[in-house]
């Protein structure tokens, strides 16, 4: 697998704004991409809109406008350096942290995430295989702070992310347990309970419907619902960038069904759902949202 | 050490068939010890993932003086209608959840009267309360209310911050009348949709206790009365 291009002097000095990460990952796309588009994030929702007719893929010009700027490309950067500094008791990078396409290959390793790791035996999300990693390779115990580092995780996770960007999703389904995770996401999904009676299926089951001011996404088209997935993504309305974790925390939040859990499988089963259901659809790392 | 024996092919065949053993042991297993997911049903395993794998905080106390875990127990109507996976309701299930609804439907003692408007709008355009996990509602510090406006749109010129899950409500008393019959339909429907539209997405604002009859009627009189912005 080729290693990040990096940007050319010139190319650099042109954008000064523009952290070099955007020019990694462009880099990076052309020069593999197999199932996948070149495109930065900013194209990617653009065709989708050229294809869709979406309410909800459309509901934030000013969002679209501001794709290029992202300011989670400052993020990516930050898990960039964070995932290649040798750390931990073992002083070593995550650079040969597996995740799922061999040791080291990022590129489109989370669009196939979640999925079956042999080495645990179980499913995991990215968030799951990276503090394994941060565990197994750099040796850091199970009560180390750098493991309970939300920001720090984050930025981990929205660096490896953007190595998907423009790929389609695609977790596998081969071995019995992603699918019986997938499938239990689904029955997590459309299971009414507490005292409002909601499931995930009374915001995400229907296309251009709102709550309030906001445009929810169709679980059953994808690719309004390839956008709802990608995730991390900066969120404007919170100033920060969010992991998907906690997208479905707070939809849980909301549903008053009280907390799920950080890092549970209960949380990757709904991801595993998520993700099947976007297939096909490329992924935009990192995305921007309201 | 490690470099000798990995390029030692004799011994890294061992390794891999070690490995391959190892794993193939735990490939039937979840995360928790001796539990096989793949020999649960997809709805079985849901239910395991909620309340045995540590998925939820179960144990969190919510402001009606449960838990979360109890939240999360299903009862035979939300049972009934989540099989549904989303899908069109057959005509069976739907005597039948429109049966457990009406048989699940109280009345004030005093009979359905309306309440005030003004509170009525307020209530319904209040979206507080109940939340509880990384953030918990303070029911002390804040009225909770009833959710109507994420949903509903009820005032012409709040249309495009109101919701559209449900239906429009705007003008909704004045094409129905302030009747006996309109309100004790505009009260059921809010204490039990289901006994008219089964399995509807709306929630049962009355038979889960989300609303008091206080709040119930001040909503009914915000959706009724001639003199309410919903009739303007």
């Amino acid at each position: 697998m080729p290693k990040l291009m990096r940007p050319s002097r010139a190319g650099r000095n042109l954008l000064l704004a523009v952290p070099v990460a955007t020019f990694a990952l462009i880099g990076n796309a052309s020069a593999q991409c197999v199932n996948c588009t070149n495109d930065a994030p900013k194209d990617i929702l653009t065709n989708l809109i050229d294809q869709s007719n979406s309410d909800y893929l459309t509901q934030s010009p000013q969002n679209l406008m501001m794709m290029g700027n992202n300011p989670a490309y400052f993020v990516v950067d930050d898990g960039k350096a964070l995932f290649e500094r040798k750390r931990g008791p073992n002083n070593k990078s995550l650079e040969t942290c597996d995740f799922g396409k061999g040791p080291g290959v990022l590129a489109g390793a989370y669009a196939e995430m979640p999925r079956y790791f042999e080495d645990t035996g179980r499913v995991m999300d990215l968030e799951t295989r990276l503090v394994h990693c941060m565990k197994t390779i750099q040796g850091f115990p199970e009560d180390a702070p750098e493991l309970t580092n939300r920001s720090q995780i984050r930025a981990l996770m929205a660096y490896v992310a953007a190595q998907s960007n423009g790929y389609a999703w695609d977790p596998p389904m081969e071995h019995p347990l992603e699918k019986a995770m997938r499938d239990a996401g689904e029955a997590m999904f459309y299971r009414r309970s507490s005292i409002l009676d909601f499931s995930c299926n009374t915001c995400h089951g229907e296309t251009g419907k709102r709550i309030r001011a906001s445009v929810l996404p169709n679980m059953n088209n994808p690719k309004e619902w390839t956008k709802a997935v990608s995730w991390p993504a900066q969120r404007v309305g919170k100033s920060s960038v969010r992991s998907p974790y906690q997208r479905v925390r707070g939809c849980y939040w909301q549903m008053r069904k009280g907390r799920i859990n950080r890092r549970s499988d209960a949380a990757i089963a709904i991801m595993s759902f998520w993700k099947d259901a976007a297939r096909g659809e490329p992924a935009i790392l990192p995305d921007l949202k309201r | 050490m490690d470099r000798t024996w990995r390029h030692n092919p004799a011994f890294f065949a061992l390794f891999v068939l070690l490995l391959c053993a190892f794993a193939s042991g735990h490939a039937v297993a979840g995360s928790s010890k001796n539990v096989d997911y793949t020999e649960m049903s997809a709805e079985e395993l849901a239910e395991y993932l909620i309340f045995k794998a540590n998925g939820f905080d179960t144990d969190m106390k919510t402001q009606e003086g449960g838990t979360v875990r109890a939240r999360l127990q299903q009862d035979k109507l939300q049972k009934t209608c989540s099989a549904l996976n989303g899908g069109q309701i057959d005509s069976a299930t739907a005597q039948k959840v429109t049966e457990m609804a009406r048989e699940n439907t109280a009345y004030p003692d005093g009979g359905i009267e309306l309440g005030d408007w003004e509170k009525g709008q307020t209530i319904a355009e209040n979206a507080y309360g109940y939340r509880v996990g990384h953030k918990i509602d303070d029911h002390e510090a804040r009225q909770t209310g009833g959710l109507c406006i994420n949903c509903h749109q009820m005032e012409e010129d709040k249309k495009i911050r109101s919701g559209t899950l449900g239906p429009s409500l705007i003008g909704y008393g004045e094409t129905r009348g302030l009747t006996e019959q309109t309100k004790q339909y505009t009260y059921e429907v809010i204490y039990n949709p289901h006994q008219f539209f089964p399995c509807t997405k709306m929630p049962r604002f009355g038979a889960n206790d989300f609303l008091s009859q206080d709040k119930i009627a001040h909503v009914m009189a915000y959706l009724l009365d001639p003199d309410s912005p919903v009739n303007q």
